[in-house]
Order: C-alpha cells, then sequence, then structure tokens
C-alpha cells in the first residue's frame, strides 16, 4: 500500500478582484503518493499554478481559498497559522520557480540562499551549513562547487540558477517538490540537463515532485501520473499512458492533436482546438470546455460532469462517459508509433 | 507535404543572403573607449526560393532574430549582400528601401508589445496602407474588413483597441497588419512562442492557409523544433551567430550531420511516453560561450563531445554534402558522423 503524501479535496480559489470574483480553481481533489511524479498541464488560466500556490498558501491578496482542505502527511495545511506554514514551507514542502532571474536575490551569494534555508529550519552552524551548500551545489551538477558557492546569480547562467534553485529547494530534504514551469524560460539543450536532474534526484533522495507544465512532452519524460486542468477543474486523471494513449477527455484528445510531433515522418495537418478557454469571472455553467468541444450536447451546457472513471485510477469529467450517452466515434488523436 | 521540393519546376530565389555579419559594439572602460564587439550574426550565407517556408533554429542568443531583423534593414548589417528579388538592399537608404518594405513584413513574437495600445485595431492595421498609399477612404475601410475577416476576426473589431483581444487573437491582428501592404515575403519571428499550445495550432494552420492563397515566403524563426519542423520546408540551425546545418526539413530529422543539431534534436521531449523514454539523450555539457569572446575554430567545440585539434584552430567550411544539405563541421570531411 503506497503511502498518500498530499491530498487535495475539494479546493476553490478565487481572487476578488474590482472586475468581480475570478474562480481560478473551483474545485479540485487530488492526491499524490509518495515518492511519485505527478504532472499538472493545463494552459495559461487553467489554475494550474493557483493550485499549486494554494497547496503551498503562497496565494497573495486578493486571492483566497473559498473552500477545501490540502491534508499534508495528515495534517490540513488550510487551517495552519502563518508562522506554522513557515515551519513547513521549505522545509517539508519546497517549490522552484519557473524564472530563475528573479526567484533568486541578486545581492546574496548564492552559498547565501541555500544556507538561509538550511539554517532557517535545522539546528546547524554556519560552517554546517556552508559544507550543506556546498554538497547541495555538487549535488544539483554545478562544476567546482567549492568556489562557486561564493558566486552571486548574475555570475550564474540561466541554467545554472535554476540548478541553484533546485539546490535551495533540496537543501532541507522535502518530502514533497513543487516545481512551476522549472523549464520554460530555459533553452531545449538546458531543459534535458534540468530535466535529466529532476529524474536523477527523484531516484537519489526519492523526493515526490508536483511538476507544473504547459509542455506535453515535459510530462511525458518525467511523470508517472498526470492531472489535465481546464477552466479551473480536472478535466481527466490517470497514469502518463492512459492520457497519451488511451485519452477520455475532448480537451485532453484536443491537446495532442494540436501539437506537432518531431519524431513522426510524415507531415499532418494541426487539428486545432477552435474558440478560446472560458472568462472565470463567469464561469460556465455546464462543463467549461462544452463550448469548445466538438462533442457537446445539450446536457454539456447546463450542468457540471462528475468523474466517471474508465478503470481504476483513470477518470474524466465528461458527459460521454454517462450510461445514457449516445456512442461516438471519437477522434482521440493518439499517434503510438510501437505497440 | 513539401510544397515546392518534390515539384519539377525550376525554383526561383526569392531572397539571398551573402556573408552577412550584424555586431553589436559595446563600449568598456570609464570612458567607453574601448571597445568591443557582439558577434551577434557572423557570416552567414543562404536563400530562400520563392513560396517555401525556411525555418531557422537555435537557442536564445543564437542570433537568429539578428538575422531576421537584419535582413529586414530593422539593423543595419556590419557587412555582407542581402538580395531580394534580384536587388542588392542592403546598403540602400531609407527612400530607396521603400519599395521593398512594402514587399518584405514582420510579425513579431510579442503580441502585448507589438501592437500600439492607444490605437484601435483599425488604425493598426491601416497605418500600413496609408504609409504607403495603397487605398484611402472607403476602399481603405473595406481593405481592413477584409484583412480581419481573413484572419478569423470580424468587422466589428475594427473599432476595439488591444487590450480587448486575448493572445491569440492580437497575433491575428499583427497578422493582418503584415498582409495589408499585400508582401510577398514575411519574417515571422517567433510568431506562436507566447501562446498556448491550442491556440498555436490555429495560428500555424492560418499562416499555412495565408501562404497557400498568396503564394507568400516565410523565413520563420522559432526555437521550437518541433513546430519548425512542422512548418518548414528546409531548415537551417544557427549557433552562436554562425549557422551550422542547412537542409530540407525531412533530411534533418532523419540525417542530422553536424553535432549541434543532433544533441538538440535529442534534448526534445516527445509527448509519447514510451518514445521519449525510449530516446537516446545526448546531453550537452555547460553553456553556450559569450558572442563577445567566441571560441576560437569552431564555435561549438567547446561543447561538442567529437571535439579534435583541429576544431580549435580551424573554422570548418559551411559546405554542401550532396542534395543541399549544408554542414560546417570538420567531421564532414573524414565522411564520418
Amino acid at each position: 500500500m503506497t503511502e498518500k503524501i498530499l491530498e487535495v479535496k475539494n479546493m476553490k480559489t478565487s481572487f476578488y478582484t474590482h472586475v468581480g470574483e475570478v474562480q481560478a480553481v473551483r474545485g479540485v481533489s487530488f492526491h499524490l503518493d509518495k515518492g511519485e511524479a505527478l504532472g499538472i498541464v493545463g494552459e495559461s488560466g487553467s489554475g494550474k499554478s493557483v493550485t499549486s500556490m494554494s497547496v503551498m498558501r503562497l496565494l497573495q491578496y486578493p486571492g483566497t481559498i473559498k473552500e477545501g482542505e490540502v491534508f499534508f502527511k495528515g495534517e490540513d495545511l488550510v487551517k495552519k497559522s502563518k508562522a506554522e506554514m513557515m515551519s513547513v514551507r521549505g522545509n517539508q514542502i519546497a517549490m522552484i520557480f519557473q524564472d530563475p532571474m528573479t526567484s533568486l536575490n541578486p545581492v546574496y551569494t548564492i552559498g547565501n540562499q541555500i544556507m538561509e534555508a538550511v539554517i532557517r529550519h535545522q539546528k546547524v552552524s554556519k560552517a554546517e551549513a556552508r559544507e550543506r551548500a556546498i554538497d547541495m551545489l555538487k549535488l544539483v551538477g554545478i562544476p567546482s562547487p567549492e568556489t562557486r558557492v561564493d558566486n552571486y546569480p548574475h555570475e550564474f547562467s540561466g541554467g545554472m540558477r535554476q540548478r541553484a534553485m533546485i539546490a535551495i529547494a533540496l537543501s532541507c530534504q522535502p518530502d514533497l517538490l513543487i516545481a512551476d514551469e522549472p523549464t520554460t524560460a530555459l533553452d531545449v539543450t538546458i531543459q534535458a540537463q534540468i530535466l535529466e536532474l529532476l529524474k536523477d534526484l527523484k531516484k537519489k533522495v526519492n523526493t515526490s515532485i508536483i511538476l507544473i507544465t504547459h509542455d506535453l512532452g515535459v510530462v511525458a519524460d518525467v511523470c508517472s501520473r498526470i492531472i489535465v486542468m481546464y477552466g479551473g477543474l480536472i478535466m481527466e486523471e490517470g497514469r502518463a499512458e492512459d492520457i497519451f494513449y488511451e485519452p477520455l477527455h475532448p480537451y485532453t484528445m484536443g491537446l495532442l492533436k494540436s501539437i506537432p510531433r518531431l519524431d513522426l515522418g510524415h507531415k499532418q495537418r494541426l487539428v486545432p482546438i477552435p474558440g478560446s478557454p472560458p472568462d472565470l469571472i463567469k464561469p460556465p455553467k455546464g462543463c467549461p470546455f462544452a463550448a469548445r468541444c466538438p462533442y457537446a450536447m445539450k446536457i454539456c451546457l447546463e450542468h457540471q460532469p462528475g468523474y466517471y472513471e474508465r478503470k481504476p485510477g483513470h477518470k474524466a469529467a465528461c458527459w460521454l462517459y454517462h450510461q445514457d450517452a449516445p456512442t461516438w466515434e471519437l477522434d482521440t488523436g493518439v499517434r503510438r508509433v510501437k505497440g | 507535404m513539401e510544397k515546392i521540393m518534390n515539384e519539377t519546376t525550376p525554383k526561383e530565389i526569392l531572397l539571398e543572403v551573402r556573408n552577412l555579419k550584424k555586431y553589436f559594439p559595446i563600449h568598456k572602460g570609464i570612458f567607453g573607449t574601448k571597445k568591443t564587439n557582439v558577434q551577434a550574426v557572423d557570416d552567414i550565407s543562404f536563400y530562400i526560393y520563392k513560396g517555401e517556408t525556411l525555418g531557422l533554429v537555435g537557442e536564445s542568443g543564437c542570433g537568429k532574430s539578428t538575422a531576421g531583423r537584419t535582413i529586414i534593414r530593422l539593423y543595419n548589417p556590419t557587412a555582407g549582400e542581402i538580395i531580394f528579388d534580384g536587388a542588392e538592399i542592403s546598403k540602400m537608404d531609407e527612400n530607396e528601401l521603400k519599395p521593398f518594405r512594402k514587399r518584405m513584413q514582420m510579425i513579431f513574437q510579442d503580441p502585448y508589445a507589438s501592437l500600439n495600445s492607444r490605437m484601435t485595431v483599425g488604425d493598426i492595421i491601416g497605418e500600413p496602407i496609408d504609409i504607403h498609399n495603397i487605398a484611402t477612404g472607403e476602399a481603405r475601410q473595406k481593405m481592413i474588413y477584409d484583412l480581419l475577416e481573413r484572419v478569423g476576426l470580424s468587422k466589428d473589431h475594427a473599432s476595439r483597441y488591444p487590450h480587448e483581444f486575448s493572445g491569440g487573437q492580437r497575433q491575428r491582428i499583427g497578422i493582418a497588419r503584415s498582409l495589408a501592404v499585400e508582401p510577398d515575403f514575411i519574417i515571422c519571428d517567433e510568431p506562436i512562442s507566447a501562446l498556448d499550445v491550442s491556440i498555436q495550432a490555429q495560428v500555424v494552420n492560418m499562416l499555412e492557409d495565408l501562404q497557400q492563397e498568396f503564394g507568400l515566403t516565410y523565413l520563420f524563426i522559432a526555437h521550437d523544433l518541433s513546430m519548425v519542423k512542422h512548418i518548414s520546408d528546409r531548415i537551417g540551425v544557427m549557433y552562436l551567430g554562425k549557422l551550422v546545418e542547412l537542409s530540407s526539413s525531412k533530411a534533418l530529422y532523419e540525417k542530422p550531420m553536424h553535432p549541434y543539431t543532433q544533441a538538440l534534436l535529442s534534448a526534445i521531449p516527445i509527448p509519447d511516453p514510451e518514445v521519449t523514454h525510449a530516446k537516446h539523450r545526448i546531453v550537452l555539457e555547460g553553456d553556450v560561450p559569450s558572442p563577445i569572446n567566441p571560441p576560437s575554430g569552431c564555435r561549438f567545440r567547446t561543447r561538442c563531445q567529437y571535439a579534435f585539434d583541429r576544431c580549435t584552430v580551424e573554422e570548418p567550411v559551411f559546405q554542401d554534402m550532396g542534395e543541399g544539405h549544408m554542414v560546417a563541421c570538420h567531421l564532414m570531411d573524414n565522411g564520418k558522423a
């Protein structure tokens, strides 16, 4: 029996702006097993980043968690005070962000920034913290860490800064690492280095990882389980193989059809998803994808579908899987090369 | 499939670039007296056939955008020739250049920064029409409406301002603006990088349709190799200001010759768990060196796993390995890849 390290139950997060309440996350439930890499995929505005910021309790005004529970190792993070959260963040849950240029402090050395986290959360001397900082830089593959530890962020390249961010995040050996678009700002050859590093770290230190990205290639590479988000809701959830080879939700299928495949020889015309994502100030009454869905029925526009589980762990929020729904010839967009 | 390549009709060259260089001076020292150069584009040569799409890929700082901007004369080239439809445009002054400005257009990466937020969409699209005296009055209005409809917007949008549109819609406005002067050649500088996946496909399909309809020629600059391979007939790969490889997109993917191209292709994660896990990934060590002081000889040698003595001392020649597959690598001289 695998141990659940994180369980999010019916979380709703809104931003109260001057134009109205933006319902960024509208009731999201998922869990993460120990040592697992979970991918959250979605386009901008799907609520994937807000979900992670809510879990971390890092939402800024005017964002608020309206409802829901976030159980981390059995304790509800939503109920924790600010001070209690401080001892969780950076210590037991760590986060790396998209932009390594702005998430490091330019006036402190890289070493100082790693030491800060270690000294804050663990009873160690400065000298020990420095040792730890050097070890962490070595772990994330920074060459000559003994001298690099005294460098400032501007002396590091983009890829090295992201490695330094990962070193800070891992310095207190967190149980959970949330990576929000960790490679989006990086070049592909540097992205490859960072992805290899994340996979390697998962094996070495057995950290559980939540990887948030819009890049289906990145999740296919790193994650064993995937959540697809759209319009503040989870559309589909399953193992990577389920999502890529037997997608259930028309949105997932639409995504697969709209990306070109480098590895497939013949050129196929892309099939875009028509229209654009819903406005979450006035979220649609029914399924958020209904307006863009080729299979939309009357009920889709009026009622939000529940989750239909096709096999253990693989479920989708779609009326097509209701017992009374008509059977469609679904164009899944799956282009499986082997087997 | 490959629109041009399979036809037997002789291919006409629309644009040729010969030994193009673009250096940006930087001033050092207290009085700014010491001058060095950023060698953003250093001696690249290629040509584009009429009606084809040439992709230009490379990582940030490789000079691909600078190359595009220099070709369209947003920057003045440091050296080299740009021959557009038989005319040498690299040294022309603004007056001489004006008729060519009408024939060459550009679509920019950032749909938020490339549209003037104080102008209505109608005026944004109308501006090039006015500058080149293409139409006035009702004819101008009709042109604007037609263009809006052609890019999938409606004429009601003409009186609105850019902030009322989403990123994908803004990019459509930018495309409509570039089409307003009925150009032959459009430089697309990362036109879809800022857009969501589902919207990217909409824009790419539209660019393909417009190419068919108006017989456009594209220079498509991007870092996303999957998308470049999808849209391009031929692809050039740049590294640190140099063109290292250029061939048909099929050959480039199936038979990449330059070690950098091989690494670049292997680094791209494929959205298919089985394929991506089975893939042998060449992970390049380190980072791209600075274009202020690039490595001697072959610029890729500091990260190349095959580098040998000759790569340090001698710059490889960009040469044709057959069927127009151009490569700049010393390994090719021995016939091994």
